[in-house]
């Protein structure tokens, strides 16, 4: 009997039922669904033992202990930062903006043909650090300078005073360390100077609105001593002299002796002589505060190499010859300088939870190869030092064991400053005053940004904030003026923001061109 | 003509549920076997091992997991009897010190979370409860794993974990398990 096309379909009709009364269709789409969770490009959560790891945030001088909880070796949540930067701190390794390779042997072979009689210098954006001794120490070897942003850091003793003005800082927003600010914060009467409505300014027992130091003084400054004044404007450090402020010398872990006696001495950026640097390296690889391009640029000789070890290109690799990936935290083993309210001595370790990528290049191992000094193991010296000087732990390993676990060594008290009147500003004719954001560190989390930028709770980095009625005849793009250049930015009109200042954000642009109080103007692009 | 209709009909429809209830599950799952030709019943029999002498808790109160080599070391740096099973063990990863790359049978999605801890420390769930009588095998199943979607047979589904809360009136919110 021949088999017809309606055969065919009887037979397939009936697979078809049949099938239905199979696990065969209902299995595929389960498991199809299944598979669909596992698609290509969804991130797999690490597997692996979870343990937890103490150690110290490097991000800012505060060095919040942090405990990271490892899935294996990788960290994937961190707790105990007083600030969100520190909470997201080890996304950073990981950032798209990374920097991750640079042109390490070119740098290097420039430095080789420098000759002795070349003025070379070494400018460090965290002074205070094993690192920083080690820079000094190669810079006495080749007859160099090293360069800090302030020769003299001082630090408060805020639980000695009874009233604080604070003009213009972010006191209790990331000024100092967390825990230590806000444990103080309740036996201080706070006033607060500044045109911005800031946390500080809205937590404070008084705020003045306006910019600089208040003329006439509060009462209450005068009359509620011991006083304190916080802040860079003018005239804050003569004021806490007339006060009696507790001003103290920032202090610093002991060194070893033939460390001082081999060092060269700080030097701020205005005494190097003008276009008197043939070689600058520029340590920003840890950066804590940002010195403007057009401060450093005139100290450039015309044929100047500058070398900066960056984690993103972000800063001063914009300008630079070469620049050379660095680690960022939590990668190396480094030390953590004391805060701006830490007044005795304290030295504490960021431990690595997570290895460098390859090709990142560490800039004090660099700069002391340059000097033929051994510096490979300073830290590890350092820490024997300090434990031959205050044995808190039986033996110099189990000192050093502890460091890397996250033990904070505290030390003697600082002595009283002598810190150095501010110079008064340049006159201008700039009808703005500008208030840039605060610091923050050069890599953010990209969680960070978009919960502070994209969110608006933060100015977003290339904007700034004015005034309704300073912002009423400008577009949304325009270009911010100073003294030291321009910019374009983008113009947010905010009316909590005082007629006569402009919120500058964070951006390297904004940030080479203006400081706090400058005189500013916005002008169409 | 109409007979012949209905039989071809029939016909297809047995072919159909042969080949979905005979054929489908071979095709769609495949087997593995363990690395190693591990005796529970040996080492729980002859050693008195416990559970936990080997699937610890750490001092964290996290679960260990599937013991690492240091821990089958410990006893087995030397052959302790004279079984091929061992001998090839030692050889192979106790004197190179290479981890064996064990098979889990329960290894949930990625977007489950589940504690051990909470289930054996506090509801004083027994391990066979879940994991059957995997604890006295004389030797390791073979994991059966769908090809398409990459799981154990022995997963344990959803629905069984509902309806063991649900027997114990513990019943809880999706985000108790799925982070």
């Amino acid at each position: 009997m021949k088999n017809t096309r309606r055969d065919i379909f009887k037979f397939a009709g009936g697979a078809a039922a049949g099938a239905l009364l199979t696990p065969v269709p209902w299995r595929l789409i389960k498991d199809s669904s299944l598979w669909s969770e596992n698609w290509p490009g969804i991130p797999r959560p690490a597997r692996g033992e979870i343990r937890s790891k103490t150690t110290n945030c490097a991000l800012c001088p505060a060095g919040c202990p942090l405990r990271a909880r490892c899935v294996g070796d990788q960290p994937v949540a961190l707790t105990g930062a007083g600030c969100a930067f520190g909470v997201a701190a080890h996304h950073l390794p990981y950032h798209p903006a990374r920097l991750r390779q640079g042109p390490v042997e070119q740098a290097k072979a420039a430095l080789a043909k420098r000759t002795p009689s070349e003025p070379i210098a070494v400018l460090d954006l965290n002074p205070g650090r094993t690192a920083s001794w080690t820079f000094r120490r190669a810079m006495a070897a080749l007859d160099g300078t090293y360069i800090s942003p302030d020769p003299n850091p001082i630090a408060y003793d805020l639980h000695s005073v009874r009233t604080v003005l604070s003009v213009g800082a972010p006191l209790l927003e990331g000024w100092g360390t967390p825990a230590n600010v806000l444990a103080a914060r309740e036996k201080f009467y706070l006033v607060h100077a500044g045109a911005v409505e800031t946390p500080t300014a809205m937590l404070a027992d008084e705020w003045i609105r306006a910019e600089g130091l208040p003329d006439p003084l509060p009462r209450r400054l005068l009359e509620n001593g011991p006083s304190l004044a916080v802040g860079d404007a003018p005239g804050v450090a003569e004021l806490n002299r007339k006060l009696g402020a507790p001003v103290y010398a920032r202090p610093e872990a002991p060194v070893p002796d033939a460390w001082k006696k081999q060092a060269a001495p700080v030097t701020a950026l205005d005494a190097v002589p003008a276009r008197g640097l043939r070689f600058l390296l520029i340590d920003e690889s840890s950066a804590v505060t940002y010195i403007p391009w057009h401060l450093i640029e005139p100290k450039l000789a015309s044929d100047a190499v500058v070398i900066t070890f960056a984690v993103s290109r972000g800063g001063y690799a914009r300008h630079a010859t070469y620049a050379l990936p660095a680690p960022v935290f939590p990668e190396i083993t480094e030390d953590i300088p004391a805060a701006i309210d830490q007044t005795t001595q304290v030295f504490r370790l960021a431990a690595p939870l997570v290895p460098p990528p390859p090709a990142v290049v560490n800039a004090s191992e660099l700069v002391a190869a340059l000097a033929d000094i051994p510096a490979a193991a300073a830290l590890r010296e350092r820490a024997d030092f300090i434990h031959m000087q205050s044995p808190a732990h039986p033996t110099p390993d189990a000192f050093w064991q502890a460091l890397v676990d996250g033990y904070i060594w505290r030390g003697s008290p600082s002595l009283p400053a002598q810190s150095s009147p501010t110079q008064p500003r340049p006159a201008h004719d700039l009808p703005l005053t500008a208030v840039p954001a605060p610091w923050t560190p050069a890599l953010l989390s990209p969680l960070m940004t978009k919960l502070y930028e994209e969110s608006n709770l933060r100015l977003p980095p290339n904007a700034v904030a004015l005034n309704p009625r300073d912002a009423a005849a400008l577009p949304s793009r325009a270009v911010l003026q100073t003294l030291h250049g321009k910019c374009t930015v983008r113009v947010v009109p905010d009316a909590s923001v005082p007629p006569g200042i402009v919120l500058a954000g964070s951006s390297p642009g904004i940030r080479d061109i203006c400081t706090h109080g400058d005189g500013a103007k916005v002008v169409l692009a | 003509m109409k007979l012949r209709g209905t039989i071809l009909f029939l016909a297809g429809a047995l072919a159909a549920l042969g080949a979905g209830w005979l054929g489908f599950p071979r095709v769609i799952y495949r087997t593995q076997a363990q690395p190693v030709d591990f005796s529970h019943k040996i080492h729980a029999e002859k050693a008195g091992s416990k559970c936990d002498d080997c699937h610890a808790f750490r001092a964290d109160g996290s679960f260990a997991g599937v013991p690492t080599l240091d821990k089958c070391s410990s006893c087995h740096a030397a052959a302790m009897g004279d079984t091929a099973a061992e001998k090839r063990f030692i050889e192979q990863y106790v004197t190179p010190q290479r981890e064996p790359a064990w098979l889990v049978y329960a290894r949930q999605p990625e977007n489950v979370y589940f504690s051990h801890a909470t289930h054996v420390k506090r509801a004083n769930l027994k391990c066979e409860r879940c994991h059957g009588d995997q604890g006295s095998a004389a030797a390791p199943r073979i994991l059966v794993e769908n090809r398409i979607s990459g799981y154990s047979l022995d997963l344990l589904s959803m629905d069984a974990c509902i309806a063991c809360h649900r027997e114990q009136h513990k019943e809880n919110s999706c985000l108790d398990c799925h982070k």
